[in-house]
């Protein structure tokens, strides 16, 4: 009587058992979702797959047109363009190598977790010209190579709330930052905006790069080791004059309610004077938007603190290797195809000239004027933050808007990069 | 043997779709796996260890915790409510059935940009307000009042549905009872809370276990409305779990945290039920 059902459960037992063991080879097996390496291939006959960033200004069809040329005159080779279908692209990445249908390229912000699955770039001069390449180096490699220079740390102005409040030259310092937001709040202006979203730590991070990595630019090296700490370090005087423009009333207590096109709609239409953000912002800008540079800590002039704009890698399991690095080359190389792309965004690389506005223009001038440059964000190469700094920084600091003092959040957040720095 | 055959189809698909993925992610949670390497390597129960040293995860259970206490309870009591008054015939109870649950169907990442438009600092009731003269609400950059409007967007968007069920319920309730308790000159009040109410029984069951395994799970709606802001203060488990743990390659981590939200639900659902037993056997007696 109860043999019928005693059956059946082991059958499901032994399906279940198999079906998992199918599922964990599937994953661990060097066969299966990850590769070590694939194949060089050839240069003349492939099928590639792009994985890209999709934003309002880099669709899907900008890119389609981005790779015509050389697909043109490449005719054995095709190209597929993909957009994220995870939250962004170092998300859907991760789980295309896991289920082993990684893209040939792949374009957008990856970190140095990634590195390993990533092919190295080859050591010649068109990739050491390319932006930030020798920058990415992890482990003497260069996996990565920009198509421009994205510039950051950069600070909008609406001069009708400049003249209106009566400053007549932008500010220097931080602390001639703070004066000059106290009279346009006295002129009646929100002083400087900001939002909720992963805006807040983005621009204390382009108040603090500047500060931190020009007089020290291997500084996250240095903090992978343990030799610094944000305690001891110029990010205290950045949160701290942050705090102040909190208790000041000089950024709004309720921005956290807002999301980024909150902020941007808030600056367009001139409630607000001052907006830190990075040079993506140009071609949205409307007129009479001015810009200078970050004020520093001492009023030096500030580096340029920037990231490589669209930045290409080839996987190290792509099938056609060979095929990825030569159309990596022509993005990074041909001179159409890299103005389209500075042009596009609004980014700068030296010998690559466009038609373009006043805004751009005048950051152009500030990134002429500029003594060095260093690495924005959460850096790049070795010289990196860990995964997933950038969003525990950006969390940390909105608790300045929650009453938490500087000292406990710059000691939160090396407690985090302690735990999480290899 | 016909029922071996017969059942293997089923059985494959549970095994494949259901089962192996949690035993996967079970045999991942005392890994080390970042996503990327294509061999974890075993760190015992040091996720789990970790699960109960995480300032972060315990902030989170606290959220989800409150969204899903106060959001069970108010989205049935809501839906009660509405089911009662709309528990009859006539065209407008038709329309007011279909608005009421019309929230249900939109996504709920739709909903949550939605309310952000209205709610958010620069917001539709912070424009009204200002006309008015009168400052905006922190509805999302206060962290209280951030978990409250979550709790009241999740149950705007979910009460539709227990309405459906509670009348479907309602159906059910014998109007031979109901008479019966009026010839015995019982009022409204006693006829609710002596006949309708154990009769539902089985219908408050199904919607309290429906909404709580729901609201355990709660992710879009934060993602869209406050993306776990400010300062991560509206985290709820599940999507800390996605935004923290996955954002940073912690995945070994990050199943741990899974399989903890699975047993828990299945604790709590189980509980429940068992709980709901005698009230819904008291029905069938």
């Amino acid at each position: 009587m109860f043999s019928q059902p005693t059956k059946s459960l082991k059958a499901l037992a032994a399906t279940c058992a198999a079906a998992t063991a199918l599922l964990l080879t599937a994953c661990s097996s060097s066969g299966g979702g990850f590769q070590e390496s694939g194949d060089t291939g050839s240069t003349t006959s492939a099928s590639l797959r792009l994985l890209v960033n999709i934003t309002p200004v880099l669709t899907k069809e900008f890119y389609q047109d981005l790779v015509k040329p050389y697909t043109d005159a490449h005719p054995g080779i095709t190209v597929t363009i993909e957009a994220p279908t995870g939250s962004d692209v170092s998300a859907t990445l991760q789980q295309q190598l896991a289920a082993g249908s990684a893209p040939d390229l792949v374009s957008g912000s990856l970190g140095r977790d990634t590195v390993p699955q990533l092919a190295a770039l080859p050591e010649e001069q068109w990739v050491k010209d390319a932006p930030y390449a020798e920058q990415s180096r992890v482990g003497g490699v260069m996996w990565q190579a920009g198509s421009g220079n994205q510039v950051q740390s950069i600070v909008y102005y609406n001069k009708a709330a400049f003249t209106k409040a009566g400053i007549t030259a932008p500010p220097k310092s931080l602390d001639e930052f703070t004066a000059a937001l106290v009279k346009l709040k006295g002129a009646g202006f929100v002083p400087t905006q900001t939002a909720g979203e992963w805006v807040t730590g983005a621009q204390v991070q382009m108040m603090g790069n500047v500060n931190v990595l020009g007089p020290t630019p291997d500084w996250f090296t240095r903090r992978n080791t343990g030799g610094v700490s944000f305690a001891d370090s110029p990010w205290r005087k950045v949160l701290d004059t942050y705090q102040s423009w909190i208790e000041q009333g000089l950024t709004p207590r309720d921005a956290m309610g807002l999301k980024y096109q909150d902020a941007m709609d808030q600056f367009a239409a001139g409630k607000s004077a001052t907006f830190i953000m990075g040079g993506w912002y140009i071609p949205t800008a409307k007129d009479g938007v001015g810009v200078f540079a970050m004020p520093t800590v001492d009023g030096s002039p500030a580096p340029v603190a920037g990231n490589p704009s669209i930045p290409w890698s080839v996987t190290k399991s792509s099938k056609n290797r060979a095929a990825a690095v030569d159309l990596l080359k022509f993005l990074v190389t041909d001179k159409d195809a890299v103005t389209k792309e500075l042009k596009a965004e609004g980014n700068f690389r030296k010998g690559f000239e466009y038609d373009a506005t006043p805004l751009n223009k005048e950051v152009a001038a500030i990134v002429s004027a500029a003594p060095a440059t260093v690495v924005a964000s959460n850096g790049q190469g070795d010289n990196s933050a860990p995964t997933g700094f950038n969003d525990e920084f950006n969390k940390l600091v909105q608790g300045l808007y929650l009453d938490q003092k500087p000292e406990g959040v710059l000691k939160s957040i090396d407690s985090w990069y302690t735990s999480n720095a290899k | 043997m016909s029922h071996a055959v017969l059942l293997t189809p089923a059985t494959v698909m549970i095994a494949l779709f259901m089962l192996a993925p949690i035993a996967l992610a079970a045999y991942l949670s005392f890994t080390d796996w970042d996503g990327l390497s294509p061999n974890p390597q075993s760190v015992g129960w040091d996720n789990y260890a970790q699960l109960l040293r995480d300032s972060d995860v315990g902030h989170a259970a606290v959220v989800t915790l409150i969204v899903t206490v106060v959001g069970t309870l108010t989205c049935n009591i809501a839906g009660l409510g509405l089911a009662l008054l709309l528990n009859g015939p006539g065209r407008l109870n038709g329309v007011l059935r279909a608005v009421v649950f019309y929230p249900y169907v939109i996504g709920p990442i739709i909903i949550g940009f939605l309310w952000s438009a209205i709610l958010g600092a620069n917001g539709a009731i912070a424009h009204v307000l200002g006309n008015a003269g009168h400052s905006p609400l922190p509805f999302l950059s206060d962290p209280t009042w951030a978990v409250g409007s979550i709790v009241a967007v999740v149950v705007w968007s979910q009460f539709g549905v227990n309405v459906v069920l509670y009348l479907a319920g309602l159906q059910t309730v014998p109007p031979a009872l109901h008479e019966a308790a009026r010839v015995d000159g019982a009022g409204r009040w006693q006829t609710f809370r002596s006949v309708t109410w154990p009769m539902l029984a089985p219908s408050v069951t199904v919607n309290l276990v429906l909404v709580l395994v729901g609201l355990l799970r709660v992710y879009e709606i934060v993602l869209a409305l406050t993306n776990g802001g400010p300062a991560g203060r509206t985290n709820t488990f599940a999507f800390l779990i996605l935004s923290e743990s996955f954002r940073t390659n912690h995945l070994g981590y990050g199943a741990a945290q899974a399989i903890t939200l699975m047993v828990v639900i299945a604790a709590l659902a189980l509980g429940l039920t068992a709980l709901r037993r005698r009230a819904e056997d008291a029905v069938s007696a």
